[in-house]
């Protein structure tokens, strides 16, 4: 019985299919409509930013890294755009320094990481802290708003029909993620990596160059986020984006992708993501806070990691049971009954 | 670098004396831009804020030290302040001592679900004290029901605790909280020193395969420096409670940062294994002072703080891996010779012939 | 440094030409005295089955106790590998039992059964005749019985005297300090050693390292100390320490299981020796008894069969000449060249140098010195792709943690080295041509496997090794350096894997073969290039390459007779050739002449 469970489970994506199934029809229960477009669109307009930046993350967890400055950009990207249009500068050109920003920090990660060979860990937690204080810098403690109102309605009334450029822009994104994820080269590269740096090594594969160009994406795509994030919100603060990160890697890891590297499909991580969307809405319906919301989410975050590996050594423990029942029994007059150590390695 | 100062020297030791060095430079400039800028007032108030930092610093030293990292202390000091805050302000006549205790056992309990996550969960910390950094936070909101803990609802006491002082010369005071932070710090290092388990967290950041094969209890020993970090939190959110009054529901948000950032600075290699309680000292002493410094040395604005903090952590493992990394390689080859000719001194002398 | 050995400890070997049976008149102990069968109980009081008693009663000549360990009737296997075939052996207190075998003749895997690494599948581990269970390392420290290896677990940023006492639980609440420093240099002064005690133990040399592991086993009241290769990374005077430590445990009572490739250590130090071949025990000899000339006929066991007969032919052009090639601390001044449709056999001991070799070849980590020279012009190889470039592919030892990406389809991990061939202008990979390729090596190298898009991890070690091998093939290399190609692998995979390097052979392309089987380098080579200890110590012809003369070559027993450095100096050499076989003939040299 708990055999059966366990194969099942291993199916991280069909778990996640059946979760995502009852949560879709507690809101469907509870909300009328839930299901129809204009509520749907509602339904990602709540977390279209971290969804896109998701994508990339999933990337950069796959290669067997991590990127925490990933909101810290946004809030910075966001920030750079409102500071050089204050100053005076057409709005398309605020968005494209912005991004340049973006791109530009991202390389400086990937190059700690890949070439100077610092653990991503940190480098990307001195980011954390480090754009969220060029943010500040940058907008102190206003909210700078004001923008052009073609920017502003780019980011909340619908462009193809219901559908706002935020979506759009997920909806190929993701499309573009997952093929070149699962079809091309630097896709294939990146699981290589993350499954081992030594084998890519051995066969002649750049490592430190993907690397690179993965972290420099991660950059761009937040900083693209946040300013899709502006559009939405019509101002930015310092803390725009504040605490995604959290949400961001929670929703990856909850897809099925593995913290150590070379594990995971685009299908478990936006499975993952529409499911964390509708949680959060179900909580809402239910009458659970924001902030709360966001412990629900940090409590996934440690269950996602927690539940396979103590799966993963049940399973170990009926194997070694079922492979060798006479060792078990201490041999007759054995010195002193020794403790089976409790976890292997 | 000479020789002779890498023979009497431990790199470890030399990184410590450059933080120092650089401290000392920094207060000195400061001092020479700042008027007034070694006044007891001042003084006394940069020591203040040092305090808390370093309580929850000598806990996270602990946990880095085994190669694991701790991002839920803010949540911890937070949560534990506005508990014992609200406990005070609903139960009469508790003694200071029960109520510091109670804040510690709560942070202890806090850690310890930490330490069973990362020690027998096997989850990495990074994700679950990143995890437990949001779940503490929304235990506080629930808690709370986002009310506030005000100054006036407290007892008189804990008013009067933030200026009470130890020892007083020339206007400079050793304030209570400080006493007690110093007192922490020194408990630490001699835990570190002299206390087996204190060992044993160099040996399993040192090596954790070896810790492992030479049968160390590891998953004990890192559970209980996750305890300990959230003991220490839970007494930093009692000194927090205290010295503000004012609890809100982001009480300490943001403190994990500065307290990593302390500890990488203070040259706890971030990768285990080296590293002490006076340069986490140190550490907070830097970072303390560059924050507050800079918010008076006029034409820094207070926005920059982060980008400053961020910086530092980057220098700072930068600086660990690279600079520290040559000087033990130098350090390794002065032995080595040092060594060689001894042995070429022992075999001249003795006349050892090797060879069947 | 880390590739050294890695094969050795980590994959678990059989060869796979084991003797069909084995003599067994071999299999009687010649040594120790054997009490009448009856009435001796173990410690328990409990009266053994009378064909177990045969083995306890065993005892030292003094007849008064049991050995200190014993295992009896160990197996283990791992898949479909069986690397420990009931094997039985016994250490008594304060003798050196030496224990010789080549590679994977399940030498790593016994210690790992004895220090609780890894769990025998069957058979009893015993102490003072008690049966133990050994399940952890604390279980083993517990029992007293500790390991030392090549590679000492230390604490770099631990003392001297920490890293000696770490393991104890016993030592009080307070560390004290100078108490440690104190009964560490005490220790340390037992075996007649000074170190400083208060200094971290990083950078202390490997001799320093063994030093300071050897006083942390005596410190726990070590009762049988097991040395893996001690002595692989040592000079010769810190040798000659090591074994006036060993001397002087074993004065102390300590049993002593120590392990070299090195037989003239072997020689001088041990009490008792015992071969192990393939997985089964082969003999146990006292020293006196045994030559080293015995001693490698039974390790290596047999006649060589006629494995494969290569088809010979006159080899082409020289394509690849190697000039004095050094790589500080880990090979120095290897020459040769190498012709089209040539193989050139790398025969050594693991640790000779051979990999570390291939690695500054195929450019993972270059060599300081020397020049490459391929198809006449000069050229510098700093990383994988240089190499790649210039027609060099190296097909790893360790295909699991090095040549297989193992969750990757088996048409993923074909295409990785050439992966951009198979990229279309937009950077997509080109799955058609991609399982096109790999199911034309599926066919060509008969790959067992449900089809191209199976991972790799579900193939049998034979399998997997031909996907490693057709990685590279696809590249299409003029130089293939193949590392322990059939190492783990059934026979059937194995003859595979030779009829292929013939193939490729016949077709121009140029091969080194790096092997620790001896029969296959000498039946598959042209030309077999002997390596001991970083050094290279000669290149044999296929018609003079003997399996004794390649064995004294590397294991070093005639290492001053041989010329070094330059094999091509054929009059020395075949001096040396005539010299080692007069001795082999003889039968005993060493004994007499140290005594």
């Amino acid at each position: 019985m708990a055999r059966e469970i366990l194969r099942r489970l291993r199916s991280w994506e069909g778990l996640l299919l059946v979760v995502l199934l009852v949560i879709l029809a507690y809101n469907i229960t509870r909300v009328p409509n839930f299901l129809t477009i204009g509520n749907q669109v509602n339904l990602f307009q709540l977390g279209i930013e971290k969804a896109i930046v998701v994508l990339i993350m999933t990337f950069v967890i796959i290669s067997g890294e991590i990127d925490l400055s990933v909101a810290s950009m946004m809030g910075l990207s966001a920030a750079v755009a409102a500071a050089v249009f204050e100053a005076g500068a057409p709005m398309p050109v605020a968005i494209l320094v912005a991004l340049g920003v973006g791109a530009g920090f991202g390389l400086l990660n990937g190059y700690f990481v890949a070439v100077v060979g610092l653990s991503s860990l940190a480098v990307t937690l001195a980011g954390y802290v480090g754009f969220r204080g060029l943010a500040r810098l940058l907008v102190q403690d206003r909210s700078v708003g004001g923008f052009p109102e073609w920017f502003t309605n780019l980011g909340q009334r619908g462009l193809v029909g219901p559908l706002t450029l935020s979506i759009l822009i997920f909806a190929v994104l993701a499309v573009i993620a997952s093929v070149v994820l699962h079809r091309s080269g630097l896709g294939r590269l990146t699981y290589v990596i993350g499954n081992s740096a030594q084998v890519a090594r051995y066969s002649g594969v750049s490592v430190a160059r993907t690397k690179m160009i993965i972290f420099t994406m991660s950059g761009l795509i937040s900083a693209l986020a946040g300013v899709l994030m502006a559009a939405r919100l019509g101002a930015v603060r310092a803390s725009t984006a504040e605490g995604f990160e959290l949400d961001i890697i929670t929703v990856v890891l909850l897809g099925g992708v593995s913290i150590f590297g070379g594990v995971g499909s685009m299908i478990g991580v936006l499975l993952s993501t529409y499911l964390v969307l509708n949680l959060r809405n179900g909580l809402i319906i239910a009458g659970i806070t924001g902030n709360t919301q966001t412990g629900i989410i940090g409590l996934l975050l440690i269950l996602s990691v927690l539940v396979p590996n103590l799966a993963g050594r049940v399973q170990d423990r009926l194997r070694r049971r079922q492979v060798d029942p006479s060792m078990r029994a201490p041999p007759s007059g054995a010195a002193e009954p020794t403790r089976s150590q409790a976890a292997p390695g | 670098m000479s020789d002779a100062i890498l023979r009497r020297v431990r790199p470890e030791q030399f990184r410590e004396f450059i933080l120092l060095f650089v401290t000392v430079g920094l207060l000195l400039f400061f001092a020479s831009q700042i008027p007034n800028y070694f006044d007891p007032r001042s003084v006394n108030r940069l020591t203040t804020g040092l305090a808390i930092t370093l309580v929850v610093a000598v806990g996270q030293v602990l946990v880095v030290l085994t190669r694991n990292i701790d991002l839920s202390v803010s949540s911890m000091v937070g949560l534990t302040a506005y508990v014992v805050g609200t406990i005070l302000t609903r139960v009469e006549g508790m003694h200071p001592l029960v109520a510091a205790a109670l804040a510690m056992a709560i942070g202890l309990a806090l850690g310890a679900i930490n330490g069973l996550i990362v020690a027998y969960g096997k989850v990495p910390a990074i994700i679950a004290t990143l995890g437990t950094l949001a779940l503490y936070r929304v235990v506080l909101v629930e808690f709370s029901g986002a009310k506030t803990v005000t100054t006036a609802d407290l007892p008189d006491w804990l008013n009067d605790v933030p200026s009470a002082t130890l020892a007083s010369a020339g206007g400079y005071d050793l304030r209570l909280m400080v006493g007690i932070a110093l007192l922490v710090a020194i408990l630490g290092q001699l835990t570190l020193r002299y206390l087996p388990f204190g060992r044993r967290l160099y040996a399993i950041g040192s090596n954790p395969e070896a810790a492992r094969t030479a049968g160390l209890p590891v998953q004990r020993d890192v559970f209980t420096a996750f305890a300990l970090s959230g003991t220490l939190s839970g007494l930093a959110g009692f000194m927090f409670l205290v010295r503000f009054g004012n609890i809100t529901v982001t009480a300490a948000q943001g403190l994990e940062l500065q307290v990593v950032a302390a500890v990488v600075v203070g040259g706890v290699n971030i990768f285990g294994g080296s590293g002490s309680m006076v340069g986490a000292l140190l550490g907070v002493l830097m970072i303390e002072t560059l924050q507050q410094s800079l918010l008076r040395w006029a034409g820094i604005s207070e926005f920059v703080k982060d980008a400053i903090l961020g910086l530092l952590i980057l220098v700072a493992v930068t600086a660990d891996t690279i600079i520290l990394g040559r000087l033990r390689e130098m350090w390794v080859r002065v032995r080595r010779r040092d060594h060689a000719r001894a042995q070429v001194a022992i075999a001249d002398e003795g006349g050892v012939a090797h060879g069947a | 440094m880390g590739e050294r050995g890695i094969g050795c400890v980590l994959v678990p070997t059989v060869l796979s030409w084991r003797p069909s049976e084995i003599n067994t008149t071999d299999r009687v102990p010649t040594a120790g005295s054997w009490l009448p069968g009856f009435g001796t109980g173990d410690a328990n009081g409990m009266i053994q089955p009378a064909t177990e008693r045969r083995l306890d009663d065993e005892v030292v000549a003094t007849g008064e106790e049991f050995p200190v360990l014993k295992m009896e009737h160990v197996s283990k296997q791992f898949g479909a590998t069986l690397a420990l075939d009931d094997v039985s052996l016994a250490l008594r207190r304060g003798e050196i039992h030496a224990l010789l075998g080549e590679n994977g003749a399940g030498k790593s895997t016994l210690i790992k059964i004895m220090t609780g690494i890894q769990t025998q599948d069957s058979g009893e581990i015993r102490i003072d005749g008690k049966p133990v269970r050994v399940t952890s390392s604390q279980d083993a420290q517990r029992l007293g019985v500790a390991a030392i290896y090549q590679e000492p677990m230390i604490f770099p940023d631990l003392s001297v005297a920490e890293n000696i006492f770490i393991g104890h639980r016993n030592r009080g609440k307070l560390v004290d300090r100078r108490g440690m420093e104190r009964e560490a240099a005490e220790v340390l002064a037992r075996l007649d050693v000074t170190l400083d005690v208060g200094e971290p133990a990083r950078g202390l040399t490997l001799a320093e390292q063994q030093t300071v592991e050897i006083a942390k086993a005596i410190s726990l009241d070590v009762r049988v100390l097991i040395m893996d290769e001690p002595t692989a990374s040592l000079s010769a005077h810190e040798v000659q320490q090591l074994f006036r430590i060993v001397h002087t445990l074993r004065q102390q009572g300590v049993a002593i299981l120590f392990i070299s490739h090195r037989m003239e250590e072997v020689f001088e130090i041990a009490d008792r020796v015992t071969i192990l071949r393939d997985g089964r025990w082969i003999s146990t000899t006292p020293r006196a008894e045994l030559t080293p000339g015995s001693a490698i006929r039974q390790m290596v066991g047999r006649e060589v069969q006629e494995l494969f007969r290569r088809s010979r032919r006159e080899p082409g052009a020289v394509l690849l000449a190697v000039r004095g090639l050094c790589r500080e601390g880990v090979f120095q001044d290897v020459s040769f060249d190498l012709r089209a449709g040539e193989v050139l056999g790398f025969a050594g001991l693991v640790g000779a140098g051979r990999t570390d070799m291939a690695l500054a070849l195929f450019g993972i980590s270059p060599a300081d010195a020397g020049e490459i020279e391929l198809e006449g012009s000069r050229v510098t190889i700093t990383n994988p792709r240089d190499a790649m470039a210039l027609g060099i592919a190296y097909s790893t030892e360790d295909r699991r943690q090095l040549g297989l990406v193992m969750p990757l389809s088996i048409a993923a991990n074909i295409s990785l080295p050439s992966l951009p061939r198979f990229l279309s202008p937009s950077g997509m990979v080109r799955r058609a041509e991609e399982r096109d390729a790999a199911e034309a090596f599926r066919e060509r190298l008969s790959i067992r496997a449900p089809s191209v898009e199976t991972p790799t991890s579900s193939l049998s070690g034979g399998n997997q090794q031909k996907v490693v091998i057709s990685k590279w093939l696809e590249t299409n290399p003029k130089v293939l350096i193949l590392d322990e190609p059939t190492r783990g692998i059934d026979v059937g995979a194995k003859v595979e894997v030779h009829q292929l390097i013939d193939d490729l052979a016949a077709r121009g392309m140029a091969i080194i073969l790096i092997s620790s089987d001896l029969p296959e380098v000498l039946a598959m080579s042209d030309r077999v290039l002997v390596m001991r200890e970083g050094r290279q110590m000669a290149i044999f012809d296929h018609h003079e390459a003997t399996q004794e003369r390649v064995l004294s070559a590397a294991m070093g027993q005639f290492g001053d007779i041989l010329p070094e450095g330059d094999g091509i100096d054929r009059i020395a050499a075949a001096e040396a050739i005539t010299a080692i076989d007069r001795l082999v003939a003889g039968g005993r040299l060493v004994d007499g002449e140290r005594q």
